[in-house]
């Protein structure tokens, strides 16, 4: 029974690992939409800051430069984006589809060199007392710094949302843009940052995957997890916690489901691929049906165009 | 302190039209002040200059004879100019208490005892904690004034702060703005109704086409002179022939309407019979909330009651849909222009399109005729004078004045034999009034019948040749109007009786 305990210990443990890209993907871009913004190039941002961390890993050999390297890469290629949708007012859905377009191109080129190197071993956590302490253990230490980061991320969202100033200003002007305007808030400068916090966020998102989580370069890397971190803000109602949950989900069943595909259940593989997908959506969607709570939630100006009155 | 605000030499221009041309203006402390224009007079482009909005092409402001530089609206809030816009500017998501603190300097606990000092001050009741959507117009407006007040301004400006209104709440505004006025506030009123102007202000300033025509003493003004000044022209008096002929042909006839419905925020009706002569124009009175949307509905078959007897043209038609009525030559003019009557993304063509679908030939063969749509609809621009040729115009830009035209037209150029109209000119300037009134008394000229139900008893008076009070649901006797004063419908709409 003890092997069991541990067992299930080490798959938690490998479920939050895996859930972690997410959750930081979608805390950045709850952010960017919270303030009315809708970046759909989040998968792009991703994989330019996979590839970025890794790269800046393979050259510079330290990997404190990689992950900050990533971050600002997401943060530069969200800037493109900022400028083409806040002061040359383009379509934000467009041009976030191009975004995802063009950072996926210019990965795989950017990447050619680095397939096939192998990536560095990226310093774990408490990692005695992962091996000391049974079932708790491989659950809570023994990790990187950057999954403790991804687990507090959404509290700390949360509270920024909801306790501070400057998350006030964020969703008044995710609210309504000309009102915050005829207040004195610049709503442009607001929505830049928020955008390019967004960005940095998915590079570090990518540079978790190409240097902690698979650590190497693998063409495409980020395999669709950009849209389910953009779906996972929509289904969980743009609630920093809900995204915490969803993500969990979406993580854990993944995991699971390569364990029973593993096992042999007597399912049809397709199905079991398809559960995770499916599963996060009906959690989310039951866990958030207060209809009067997802009104106050969601950025009324999400997506829309703002221009000042000269 | 006394405040001194100068406006001079304003001019702003925007392609194909001169908003502000040339505007001086000057307002102390202690008087209210009207601003008084039409819609599209400039009025609205003047206080965005004033609230830092926008920024003039020429011209300066000075308060105090100090040179104000407003380049934004901060520069506006450094300077104590308040400003309460007509559309709010609250974010509905946010709780008050949000709304309030965000442009704050001072710490969440001295704000929530600084804005509740003002609550009380000015016996407004509003929950802090709740968000802005689930407020009523009028508090929505209180919780802009209490923003204003928050910044102790020398100045206050009100754009159209009446127009979404009732009637209970305007009074309160009226209190609560004289109270600022004596406590040395300059209060700046920017509205296009007359009475408002006699009986709050102390001062009027007259806008027509982007210019200050006249500046006067409201005491010395009165509706008639003022309206003059607003418009440019004397407006002709429209004065009705009343029909007063038994013996024409009963053209509608409604027998035993009941509706009954589980909605609290309906209206029940109760037992209403009434009938229409042709060339009639009978009058539908009453405050509004007693059972006059149910009856608009149920007269245009967006409700159906099939229990009623409803006669048109010797047909039952209770049990038809609106289209239905419509092909058999009824026609409608909803209360909401924007979400009833007309789609406001759509281009004009389009709207005009909507109810026309067997009368014309603007369908072959399941496809649009966009060139015969076009046709016929600058035909209703021209003819219905709506301000505008260009049928491409998305219904959302026209002016409510326009726009009502436009249905109008819509619905008239069917030549249908029964008009229902419910407040028609619900927050039209006095030009379009004049110009929907007109057309109303032509209908019936033209031998045509009019059902006309309106929460304005001088429009009624003026329009109709029978009048009924709605109350609660309860239809009262049908009186000639020439036997109707206004303050005999005052009393059957307040629930009294005559006899």
């Amino acid at each position: 029974m003890s092997l069991d305990i541990s067992f299930i210990g080490v798959l938690i443990g490998s479920i939050m690992a895996s859930s972690v890209p997410l959750i930081l993907a979608a805390s950045g871009e709850l952010i960017t939409e919270r303030s009315g913004v809708l970046n759909l190039g989040v998968e792009g941002m991703m994989i330019i800051g996979a590839i970025s961390g890794f790269a800046l890993m393979v050259i510079t050999d330290n990997l404190f430069i990689a992950i900050i390297g990533s971050m600002l890469s997401g943060v530069v290629i969200s800037l493109i984006f900022g400028f083409l949708t806040q002061s040359l007012l383009t379509n934000h859905v467009a041009t976030g589809l191009a975004l995802t377009i063009f950072g996926i191109g210019l990965s795989a080129m950017l990447g050619k060199n680095f397939v096939g190197i192998p990536g560095k071993d990226f310093p774990i956590l408490f990692s005695s007392l992962r091996e000391s302490i049974p079932f708790f253990g491989p659950i809570l230490f023994g990790h990187s710094i950057v999954l403790y980061f991804a687990f507090a991320l959404p509290f700390l969202t949360n509270y920024f949302l909801k306790k501070t100033k400057l998350g006030l200003v964020v969703r008044a002007v995710g609210d309504s843009p000309v009102s915050a305007s005829n207040q004195g808030i610049n709503v442009i400068l607001v929505r830049y940052c928020c955008i390019l916090y967004g960005g940095g966020m998915c590079g570090l998102a990518g540079a978790y995957l190409s240097l902690i989580y698979t650590p190497q370069w693998i063409e495409n890397m980020t395999a669709g997890r950009g849209w389910i971190a953009l779906a996972l803000v929509v289904f969980a109602t743009w609630s920093p916690i809900k995204v915490l949950i969803g993500a969990i989900i979406f993580g854990g069943i993944s995991i699971l489901q390569l364990h029973m595909q593993a096992v042999g259940f007597r399912i049809p593989v397709q199905f079991l691929i398809a559960l995770p997908y499916l599963m996060t959506i009906i959690v989310l969607v039951v866990i958030s049906r207060d209809s009067r709570k997802i009104k106050l939630n969601t950025p009324t100006s999400l997506g829309r165009i703002f221009y000042k009155e000269k | 302190m006394a405040t001194d605000l100068r406006i001079s030499n304003i001019s702003k221009i925007y392609p194909g039209c001169i908003a502000n041309d040339n505007v001086s203006l000057q307002f102390k402390s202690g008087k209210i002040y009207a601003l008084l224009g039409e819609n599209g007079a400039g009025k609205s482009t003047l206080v965005k200059i004033l609230s830092g909005i926008i920024s003039p092409d020429n011209g300066e402001v000075f308060l105090n004879e100090k040179n104000l530089k407003l380049s934004s609206p901060l520069d506006a809030k450094k300077n104590k100019i308040g400003m309460v816009f007509q559309h709010f500017n609250l974010f509905e998501t946010l709780s008050v208490f949000e709304n309030l603190s965000i442009d704050a300097t001072e710490d969440n606990k001295s704000l929530r005892v600084r804005i509740n000092e003002i609550l009380k001050k000015y016996n407004f009741s509003i929950d802090l904690d709740v968000p802005v959507l689930n407020l009523s117009a009028g508090q929505k407006q209180k919780v802009e004034i209490i923003r204003c007040l928050l910044r102790s301004p020398k100045v206050l400006i009100m754009d159209e702060p009446t127009s979404v209104l009732t009637e209970q709440e305007t009074e309160e505004l009226f209190i609560s703005l004289k109270k600022f006025c004596d406590e040395g506030i300059l209060i700046i009123y920017i509205t296009h109704k007359l009475k408002e102007v006699l009986s709050l202000c102390d001062e009027v300033a007259v806008m027509r086409k982007g210019k200050v025509v006249s500046v006067s003493q409201t005491q010395n003004e009165k509706v008639e002179t003022l309206a003059s000044k607003m418009v440019g022209q004397k407006l002709a008096k429209i004065k009705k022939k009343i029909n007063t002929s038994k013996n024409k042909d009963e053209i509608f006839k409604v027998k035993h309407l009941n509706f009954y419905s589980d909605d609290p925020f309906e209206t029940n009706l109760v037992n209403l019979n009434f009938s229409l002569k042709k060339g009639e124009c009978l009058g539908i009175a009453g405050i509004s909330g007693n059972g006059q949307n149910e009856l608009f509905q149920i007269l245009s078959g967006e409700i159906i009651t099939p229990d009623a007897s409803i006669i048109f043209r010797n047909k039952e038609i209770a049990k038809l849909n609106p289209k239905q009525r419509r092909e058999y030559l009824m026609a409608f003019s909803p209360e909401d222009r924007i979400s009833q009557a007309a789609v406001p993304e759509l281009k004009i063509y389009e709207n005009v399109a909507l109810n026309n679908f067997k009368s014309s030939n603007f369908f072959e063969k399941g496809l649009v005729n966009e060139r015969k749509i076009k046709e016929h609809s600058k035909k209703i621009l021209s003819d219905f004078s709506v301000n505008t040729d260009n049928v491409e115009l998305k219904s959302q830009f026209l002016s409510g004045g326009n726009l009502q035209k436009l249905i109008l037209g819509r619905e008239l150029i069917t030549a249908p034999e029964l008009l229902i109209c419910y407040n028609p000119t619900w927050g039209l300037d006095v030009g379009a009034i004049n110009y929907i009134h007109e057309t109303l008394i032509k209908i019936n000229d033209e031998e045509k019948s009019t059902i006309l139900i309106s929460t304005d008893t001088e429009e009624l008076l003026k329009l109709s040749d029978r009048i009924a009070v709605i109350y609660k649901g309860k239809l009262s006797k049908i009186m000639p109007s020439v036997e109707v004063t206004p303050e005999k419908l005052g009393i059957l709409m307040g629930g009294g009786s005559i006899d």
